[in-house]
């Protein structure tokens, strides 16, 4: 498998680009922190921050990696080798995955300071950062292939990742809202990945049984993988 | 399975209403050197995109190395170098992680990414984006070899060096050529065009039209001698009178194909004499890539580059 190769080759490469730190890095633990800070009730707001992190964390460094490459052309070395599409976007998502989990562990970190009790799971929550890694970077790479123009992968993702933090249940339970909201929130690929943290976390969960978070979350990685690797074909 | 390094059957790409490469034949022999000769914007990089997998064709069909670049794109891939108009390889890693990169893509030895570096005198350790235009390419060449590949496509190769890198870089072709590497280069370099192909194909608004080693590509001209002519001044009458010459026009020269320079002297003569124009430089050559290239690819009513009228 060439996945292992080309992902140390990434994150060599983008690890230190501006797309990446300033959305990737400093958003987030900024957004972390002035929460962490702000409210009290630090334990049930910490696997929202935590989502958020992540879904910053590996949206950034994964749009701002196919940006980079496609508009230099570097992306055509892939092309041109003898691998496989789906051992590109493999790559591709392996490496936005590590990356958020990077910056979700770190704002863990900022959190763990404020939290009155410990994790309920650790074993769990670091298989659900994991899977809500590999379903954001599927998102993000899906995107930023969809977009004609590389220079507007940024601009839509922020269409759809700013509104999530919201329709996600991230920072408000989604049971506080009207009703109709909670279709909503079953909607949005981000709900069941904060959700299963929370319950992760917490031992109970608020709207969705855990193994649905997990399952949909799993579905939602294969999903975008399935078309991130089409819209490939479809370009090249 | 068809013959040929390389064989394009009415290989075509269309974009939209756009068809940017028109239904070309070609079948390049193992171990030659074939040139793709155009002008800007004539098909040459979407052809070599084809022929390497890395846009979809839109009809016909491709082999390389006896694969179908349809139906067998890993194989393709496997069997070929690329040395694209813009260098694919990475301006944050060195020359080094670069060649280790590609051997690890390509299952490569370890050994060979060495073996290349010497070979091509590379700074092993400097970034890639650091380098100067002429190293860039030869790591860019370098790095398309680390497999062995049987067909290397190059696109440009000697586009934007100057002169003594361009000569390198010609030199290393013929030398991987000698090694056995078949080579397909795409150029709009009179100088590649003449010195490096066995043949040549000439491609325009994307389609093939002529081919063949540079000797019988001279001979579409005739038999005849390339004459230079400038002259003051440059009138439509004199022009006109000309016209069975199909001249063309190069900085100012008239350029015309002769079979007979004496007949043609003592026309111009005559001429002179009866329009009055004044005969500043004169001069006889046999017709060069360059001339055919002109001939073929701006012959088109007045459309030709430098006419004066
Ligand atoms: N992705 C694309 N979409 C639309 N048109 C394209 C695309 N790529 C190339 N073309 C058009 O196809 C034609 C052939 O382009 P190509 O790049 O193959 O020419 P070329 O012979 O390589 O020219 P040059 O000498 O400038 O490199 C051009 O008119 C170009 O504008
Ligand atoms: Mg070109």
């Amino acid at each position: 498998m060439k996945i292992l190769v080309i992902a140390e080759k990434e994150l060599k490469e983008y690890i230190l680009k501006p797309g990446s730190i300033s959305w990737g890095i400093i958003f987030p633990l900024v957004f972390t922190l002035a929460f962490a800070v702000r409210f009290g009730d630090v334990d049930h707001l910490a696997p929202g921050l935590m989502s958020i992190s992540i879904l910053f964390g590996t949206t950034s460094f994964v749009s701002s990696s196919i940006i980079f490459e496609r508009r230099l052309r570097t992306f055509e070395r892939l092309l041109v080798a003898p691998v496989k599409r789906v051992e590109i976007v493999g790559a591709k998502i392996l490496v936005g995955t590590l990356f958020g989990l990077f910056v979700g562990a770190v704002s863990f970190l900022i959190l763990r300071l404020f939290m009155a009790y410990r994790v309920w799971n650790p074993l769990l929550l670091i298989t659900f950062m994991f899977v809500s890694g590999t379903a954001f970077s599927g998102l993000a790479l899906w995107v930023s292939l969809r977009v004609e123009n590389p220079i507007n992968a940024m601009t839509w993702l922020n269409l759809i990742r700013l509104p999530m933090i919201f329709t996600s249940g991230a920072i408000v339970s989604l049971l506080l809202f009207p009703h109709w909201f909670i279709v909503v929130g079953l909607i949005t690929p981000m709900t069941y990945a904060v959700d299963g943290m929370r319950y992760a976390m917490l031992g109970y969960y608020d709207v969705i049984n855990p193994i649905y978070d997990l399952l949909v979350t799993v579905l939602l990685s294969m999903l975008f993988t399935y078309l991130s690797v089409e819209e490939l074909r479809r370009l090249y | 399975m068809e013959e040929g390094a390389v064989v394009a059957e009415g290989l075509t790409k269309r974009y939209g209403d756009f068809t940017a490469v028109d239904g070309i034949n070609l079948t390049v022999k193992r171990g030659e050197i074939y040139g793709l000769l155009g002008p800007n914007g004539a098909g040459k990089t979407t052809t070599v995109r084809m022929l390497t997998t890395l846009t979809q064709i839109t009809s016909g069909n491709a082999w390389v190395n006896g694969y179908s670049v349809r139906e067998e794109p890993l194989l393709v891939k496997r069997s070929i170098g690329l040395v694209p108009d813009v260098s694919n390889l990475y301006d944050e890693l060195t020359v080094e992680e670069n060649l280790l990169f590609a051997a690890r893509l390509y299952n490569a030895p370890i050994e060979r990414v060495r073996e290349l570096i010497r070979e091509f005198d590379l700074p092993a350790n400097k970034k890639f984006g650091k380098l100067s235009s002429g190293f860039k390419r030869r790591t860019t060449i370098a790095a398309a070899l680390v497999h062995r590949p049987e067909v290397l496509f190059m696109d440009e190769p000697t586009t934007a060096l100057d002169v003594s890198s361009a000569r390198n870089v010609r030199n290393l072709i013929r030398l991987l050529n000698k090694e056995g590497i078949t080579v397909f280069i795409t150029t709009h370099n009179m100088i590649d065009a003449e010195s490096l192909p066995h043949r040549i194909g000439i491609i325009k608004e994307g389609k093939i039209i002529a081919e063949g080693k540079g000797r019988e590509l001279k001979e579409l001209m005739g038999k005849g001698m390339v004459v230079k002519l400038l002259v003051e001044p440059i009138t439509s009458k004199l022009i006109n009178e000309i016209e069975a010459y199909s001249p063309t026009f190069d900085e100012g020269f008239i350029v015309v194909t002769v079979e007979d320079v004496d007949e043609f002297l003592e026309e111009l003569f005559d001429l002179k004499m009866r329009l009055g124009f004044k005969v500043k430089r004169i001069s006889t050559e046999l017709p060069t890539i360059e001339d055919v290239f002109v001939e073929l690819t701006e012959r088109n009513g007045c459309s030709c580059g430098g006419c004066p009228l």
